[in-house]
């Protein structure tokens, strides 16, 4: 594997490992999820131009846009959680359990 | 919900899912999964009580990550092979990491944890968006893919997610969280299949998206959320439970109703695929989840008359016709002598 490719995997793996890891509040895991689609986007903007294929070239665009969307709905689910659990803790989500 | 965001939502559910099933590169299909996530949100928080909040929350995590994940494991085959064709997906670390994605997004064990309390945080009828409609865009991309994954890690997942649907489903008392470990069960059925025949493994979504729509269309009429109230609610619509029960046996895969039928065949499939001993386990491991359909079955049956219990009982409904749940359970339980005419049209 290229040192290039290695490197977008263990961006990709680092953000993903801390998103499975957070522990105390929700924006981290935003965080971690934005992160991970920032890993996906420098890829995406370099494959057109390493294989000469223009008609790719606007799919990071559209890549970027559905995630900030998300990124988007992400926080307002963290307002959200603010309104009704008080905080974005995570030990807070515990109404749901078996 | 104000009518005009709950036509866009739906109208925009309809839209990924179809966008994700009919595309043939990967990023469509991750910008259907998208859409899908996105439009389902307000869904199932439109209540905003802290109970719908929190299984947003923990769907959108879920979901996002999930959907990441698909995004990196094409864009990791892409970087081997040169191309972004779903079908062709070779690389065995992208297909590693989609199973791993799409078990994330199904619900599979053991990434099941978030799909009881989701299904429990949402209205009924949400919760029936969520297991059948969010359901069909992972299983279209895993039947796309089903060539080159491997075997034995489909057929783990498939095992364990039958125990674990079954298991954990005996003590519950809340309806959707039942349904929510059921629906984990017919997955595992759906997925210990997809390598050998992908057929069957569609026949046993459309079954189970009848089955499942039925009980739970049943259930949103007479607005029952915990056993408790099933014991009572044969006031409301008499009927409706008595047909429940039919479509209980069915989802447990009793004959000669409709949902013996997927099981016959997987079993067959799988003893023809020499695979005999996994075939025993996963019909013995469905035989957990029959109990707890049958406590739902016995507790809507229980108390019609002339047995009848001294709870307080419910107040009748105006609405006694319903056309969808009536067609829905005539198909969920009477489908079975038409098995020859259903495995040739596959």
């Amino acid at each position: 594997m290229s040192p290039l490719h290695f490197s977008f995997y263990s961006a990709f793996t680092f953000s993903s490992l801390g998103l499975a890891f957070h522990r105390t509040h929700l924006i981290s895991a935003l965080l971690c999820l934005e992160s991970m689609m920032l890993s996906m986007f420098i890829p995406l903007s370099i494959w057109p131009v390493e294989n000469q294929t223009p008609s790719f070239a606007l799919v990071p665009i559209l890549m970027l846009a559905f995630s900030a969307c998300e990124t988007g709905t992400g926080l307002a689910m963290l307002v959200a959680s603010a309104r009704t659990h008080g905080s974005d803790h995570l030990h807070n989500l515990n109404l749901l359990q078996c | 919900m104000n009518p005009h965001a709950k036509l866009i939502c739906t109208v925009s559910l309809i839209m990924g899912t179809s966008i994700t099933i009919s595309s043939n590169h990967w990023i469509l299909a991750w910008t259907g999964l998208e859409i899908n996530t996105l439009a389902i949100i307000p869904l199932i928080s439109k209540s905003h009580h802290p109970r719908a909040i929190e299984a947003t929350i923990k769907y959108f995590l879920t979901q996002s990550t999930a959907s990441a994940l698909i995004l990196f494991s094409s864009m990791t085959n892409a970087w081997s092979t040169g191309q972004w064709d779903i079908t062709q997906l070779n690389h065995p670390t992208s297909c590693l990491m989609l199973t791993m994605a799409i078990a994330i997004k199904l619900g599979l064990v053991p990434f099941h944890f978030w799909f009881p309390e989701v299904l429990q945080g949402s209205s009924l009828i949400t919760a029936l968006l969520l297991s059948t409609l969010m359901k069909l865009p992972p299983i279209t991309l895993l039947l796309l893919t089903s060539q080159s994954l491997n075997t034995t890690l489909l057929t783990l997942l498939a095992i364990s997610s039958t125990l674990i649907g079954g298991w954990m489903g005996l003590n519950q008392t809340q309806t959707r969280k039942i349904l929510a470990f059921s629906s984990i069960s017919h997955l595992g059925w759906m997925i210990m299949i997809i390598s050998y025949n992908p057929q069957l493994t569609i026949l046993t979504f459309i079954l189970y998206t009848i089955m499942t729509s039925t009980v739970f269309l049943s259930l949103a009429q007479i607005k029952v959320l915990k056993l408790s109230t099933l014991l009572i609610s044969w006031t409301k619509t008499p009927m409706l439970n008595a047909t429940v029960m039919l479509t209980l046996l069915s989802l447990a895969g009793l004959p000669p109703l409709t949902g013996f039928m997927p099981k016959w065949l997987i079993i067959q499939e799988l003893t023809k695929q020499e695979m005999t001993p996994m075939a025993t386990i996963i019909t013995m491991l469905s035989l957990l989840s029959l109990f707890f359909y049958l406590r739902l079955a016995y507790h809507s049956t229980i108390t019609l008359p002339p047995n009848s219990s001294n709870h307080m009982k419910l107040w009748r409904t105006n609405k006694t016709l319903n056309t969808p749940t009536a067609i829905l359970t005539a198909l969920s339980t009477t489908l079975l002598p038409l098995s020859p005419l259903i495995i040739t049209m596959l």
